[in-house]
């Protein structure tokens, strides 16, 4: 127990500045998901055709190529066509485009969720299409999608490992972490508090979605 | 501006003709209704009943023949047909209010958006309406927060706000419990009474011998009976609308 604490206090610069670059990776990525994903999210469900299958090819390329993969392409294949581009950008481009395809259909079952007699009533009112989709639809989809935009949310962060661990070399938590197994030799616990770290963060986000949801539900 | 008929027909249906896939829904309906009216359809289910009322809105295009509210067509898509919308209310079977909406923000959504009222002006009507429906103090409560018959009453607040030319209901009574039902047809037969034009889609045969005008019976997409009240309780010219008084009044 001692030895576990004593890891923790000597090298706590290091784990910090790694759970910070985490956190960082974390909040870039998400702010991406979150805003490319209702755009695409949007496209699925949007009345054209042509619109629609948009949004369909994107979730489809972005959900079915492995994330490791994205990675490589965005940092080693766009450079050797000539599009240099940092680890940084290749990182968080890459967890939070990933991310977005499954955002992108959460909040189209989410619209979805929301009953067609919404619609109907909206449209009643002489409201437009567009009117509808912004201030009856999407707003109920929204407070829908909370828990599995929480869910997604969870995965990322712990997704966001792979950056560290792959060519791209952040210095994130789990990055941090390995430097110091190869430094110190103990391995247990400098990998016990690299996980306490993604625990810090996964249990934040359950505690802040849950109070969002909380906040914005919609008693039926 | 359209030129309105001279006879005060507000709605008319010439022709009208709609299908889901194979399905004829509508078969080449020829219908129109004065000003002041009051007009109850009658049917068995899926006669057409509830699509007739979302044709004459708008909310399900027709395939063939002519939709005229004043006189003037129901365009198929564009500006001009929510500007139509906006002149009829409709009623739900499923009361369909917003719920994530107060009822307040409920009546008020419409006149806001669609009128261009300031919030202060939409309340008071807001609250002059539930005050009609006979639910003023329930103005700042969530629809889930009201029972059956009060959201339906919410519903009919929240149509009339936007002071409609033509109510439509689609049966309003059908997904309530019994004891409820009486109060949602008695602000309906106030409305009636205070010479709102209205289209009812219902069951409720009492409601219509006691406030309708005329009864249409509907059938296969098509109306079989188009006659006062008490004419079609009396002698349906029709075996299947004798049949359905016959269930009706025999149950």
């Amino acid at each position: 127990m001692s030895v576990l604490l004593d890891v923790l206090r000597r090298h706590f610069p290091e784990f910090l500045s790694g759970f910070f670059v985490t956190f960082r990776v974390v909040a870039i990525s998400l702010a991406i998901a979150i805003s490319v994903g209702t755009l695409v999210g949007a496209l699925r469900v949007a009345p054209l055709r042509a619109l629609r299958w948009i949004g369909t090819t994107y979730v489809e390329a972005f959900r079915n190529v492995p994330l490791l993969v994205l990675i490589f392409i965005s940092f080693l294949g766009l450079r050797r066509a000539g599009i240099g581009i940092g680890p940084w950008v290749a990182g968080t481009a890459s967890l939070g485009l990933y991310t977005a395809a499954y955002v992108a259909e959460a909040i189209r079952s989410g619209v979805f969720a929301v009953g067609k007699g919404q619609i109907d009533a909206s449209l009643s009112l002489g409201l437009t299409y567009r009117r509808t989709m912004t201030k009856i639809i999407l707003p109920q989809a929204a407070r829908t999608v909370i828990p599995p935009l929480g869910n997604l949310l969870i995965a990322m962060i712990k997704n966001s490992a792979i950056i560290g661990a792959s060519i791209l070399a952040l210095p994130d938590l789990l990055k941090q972490a390995r430097i110091l197994q190869a430094r110190t030799f103990q391995t247990n616990e400098t990998f016990f508090w690299a996980a306490a770290g993604y625990l810090v963060l996964t249990l934040s986000a359950t505690f802040v979605v849950r109070r969002l949801e909380r906040r914005l539900a919609i008693r039926r | 501006m359209a030129t309105e008929p001279q006879d005060g027909r507000l709605v008319e249906l010439e022709g009208v003709r709609k299908s889901f896939g194979p399905h004829v829904v509508l078969d080449s309906i020829d219908l129109s209704i004065r000003r002041g009216e009051a007009v109850v359809v009658a049917g068995p289910s899926g006669s057409g009943k509830s699509t007739l009322l979302r044709c004459i809105n708008g909310l399900e295009a027709i395939d063939a023949g002519d939709i005229r509210f004043e006189g003037q067509s129901i365009p198929k898509a564009g500006k001009g047909i929510y500007r139509l919308r906006a002149e009829m209310g409709m009623v739900f079977q499923s009361f369909n209010l917003f719920p994530h909406k107060t009822v307040l923000d409920n009546v008020t959504l419409g006149p806001i958006e669609v009128k261009g009222l300031s919030r202060l002006d939409a309340q008071t009507r807001a609250r002059a309406l539930l005050e009609r429906v006979g639910i003023p103090e329930k103005a700042d409560a969530v629809p889930a927060d009201l029972s059956g018959g009060q959201q339906q009453r919410v519903a009919i607040a929240r149509a009339l706000a936007m002071e409609p030319k033509l109510m439509l209901f689609d049966e309003p009574t059908s997904a309530l419990d019994p004891e409820m039902i009486r109060e949602v047809l008695d602000v309906m037969r106030d409305l009636a009474r205070d010479g709102m034009t209205m289209i009812v889609v219902t069951h409720e045969m009492g409601f219509a011998r006691e406030v309708c005008d005329r009864l249409l019976f509907i059938d296969a997409g098509a109306i079989v009976e188009d006659a006062p009240p008490e004419e079609f309780f009396r002698g349906a010219k029709s075996e299947r609308a004798r049949e359905f008084v016959d269930k009706i009044i025999h149950h």
